[in-house]
């Protein structure tokens, strides 16, 4: 069990703050002969070093904007890191905050595909396992229903279940309970302890702090894009409260 | 480059998933669905047939198989560019929360373009039955001029998908280039009906040779000049190069600037 899945070297990530949002060429091109600095660098960020290892949950814990998001887009490819290095071992699906990027005027059916071939997967194997992904999610009244007229609940859970349909080797949860109902959330964790006990990885991010003492075997808080904290979920749960604390005087 | 190459192999299926969902996309709620893509140039074809046979009475033989011939040739390279143009601006929601290759949109609306030509050819076909018209085998050659036209729009269609994300503007100059675009090509009137300086400029235009090649093959039976096929070889060359560099330049920081 001691096999590491994801292991993150020394990652930073600098954001442009546009301060006068320039999108179009005229305004940069008087941008350009004005010469005034028109963006601040905000380190998102800041040399980020951790792995998790194979059948762990990882959580991270932490306030908006420390960083939490940025990290796991890195974690899926979807940004670039500007130094460090990202290594993960097998496929990794992120389901984050809102959803699988489902297109909305297309249904749920469609989308489980365009998601499934995406994440690299032939026809058949997805033809498979569409039956399964929208038993799983509860939806079977609303398969061939478009996303645009899907409550956010019923998105999530369509992107959770698309996501363990797919098995990936490392699971991103980016506040993934938040919307589902108490039943479906049951069935999540069950989910999410099998995964485990396959020694599948899981990062899990949440500002609930239940879930994060009750599943994850380690904890990282993360503060202004610094790691902070990193160790047992309890101890970055005491920091992360203490440092709350501190702020509120 | 080969981490680009080896990345697009793996996710290639994805390609025809996009082209796909984007024609479903394109026609959602019209009564007429897919029919749009064969009923819309027909009604060009025949508001441009009116008034160029009956207003300005231009003589060109064959003229509505001409017209129609120059007109899906257009079509092809129009649908594929503006598709191309909202292929990443329209899926920000997805290339915000999921990783694919950001090449696969513009070369899928490529492709999308690709089986709308398909659909607009079968109706050229019925035209020339109902016309009585034959065209010689020379016809045949109207594929490799067809898969030249896809690379060129392919070469435009990378970097206008990421320039689009970046810069708002390419949309509105984009659609004044296709439609100056429109009235230089010979779509319908014929390219020697030009004055000579204009053609000696737009000879170099790989549109003005696609176009005058198709009409070649298919309706006067005779292969294409080697001078149309140089050109047009030449000035799609430069058009790939220099759209897969803007193209490179673009892409990793696309989804954090959109």
């Amino acid at each position: 069990m001691d096999e590491i899945s994801v292991n993150i070297k020394h990652v930073s990530k600098k954001f442009r703050l546009y301060h006068e949002n320039r999108t179009s060429i005229y305004e940069s091109l008087l941008g350009y002969f004005s010469r005034k600095k028109h963006y601040e660098t905000f380190q998102a960020l800041d040399d980020i070093t951790f792995d998790v290892k194979k059948g762990e949950m990882f959580g991270i814990i932490g306030k908006n904007g420390s960083g939490k998001t940025t990290l796991l887009r890195i974690l899926s490819h979807i940004y670039q890191p500007d130094c460090g290095s990202v290594d993960i071992k097998g496929t990794i699906i992120p389901v984050l905050a809102l959803g699988l990027g489902f297109h909305p005027e297309l249904t749920a059916t469609t989308n489980i595909v365009q998601s499934g071939t995406l994440l690299g997967f032939s026809k058949k194997e997805i033809s498979d396992k569409i039956d399964d992904v929208i038993k799983f999610a509860e939806l079977e009244k609303f398969a061939d229903v478009k996303i645009k007229n899907f409550s956010s609940g019923m998105q999530m859970r369509l992107a959770f279940s698309t996501a363990v349909q797919v098995d990936p080797d490392v699971l991103i949860l980016d506040e993934v309970f938040a919307v589902g109902d108490l039943n479906f959330q049951k069935k999540c964790f069950n989910t999410i302890m099998d995964f485990k006990k396959r020694g599948k990885s899981i990062i899990f991010v949440s500002h609930d702090m239940a879930p994060i003492k009750d599943f994850c075997d380690r904890a990282m808080f993360l503060n202004r894009g610094k790691i902070d904290t990193i160790g047992t979920p309890d101890d970055a749960i005491a920091s992360y409260v203490d440092y709350l604390g501190k702020q509120n005087i | 480059m080969t981490s680009i190459r080896e990345e697009m192999w793996k996710t290639k299926g994805i390609l025809f998933n996009f082209a796909i969902s984007d024609l479903k996309v394109r026609y959602r709620n019209s009564v007429l669905g897919i029919l749009w893509s064969v009923i819309e140039p027909l009604l060009l074809l025949g508001v441009l047939f009116v008034v160029f046979s009956t207003i300005f009475k231009f003589e060109i033989e064959n003229f509505p198989i001409y017209l129609l011939l120059g007109l899906i040739t257009w079509n092809f390279f129009k649908n594929g560019t503006s598709i191309a143009l909202g292929s990443l601006t329209n899926r920000s929601a997805f290339i915000s929360q999921i990783y694919f290759p950001r090449a696969i949109p513009g070369l899928s609306a490529g492709v999308t373009a690709a089986i709308m030509l398909i659909t607009e050819l079968v109706i050229l076909g019925i035209f020339m039955a109902v016309l009585n018209f034959t065209p010689s085998l020379t016809i045949l050659y109207l594929i490799p001029i067809f898969l030249l036209e896809f690379i060129l729009i392919l070469g435009i269609a990378l970097p206008l998908s990421v320039l689009n994300a970046k810069f708002k503007d390419t949309e509105f100059i984009w659609g004044v280039i296709l439609q100056a675009g429109f009235f230089l090509t010979p779509i319908f009137y014929q390219f020697d009906m030009l004055p000579e300086t204009a053609r000696n400029i737009l000879q170099f235009t790989p549109m003005v040779q696609i176009v005058t090649m198709a009409h070649h093959v298919t309706l006067y039976g005779e292969l294409p000049s080697v001078n149309s096929i140089l050109y047009a070889i030449f000035s799609i060359s430069i058009i790939v190069v220099i759209g897969y560099l803007i193209f490179r330049k673009f892409q990793a920081r696309i989804v954090e600037e959109m």
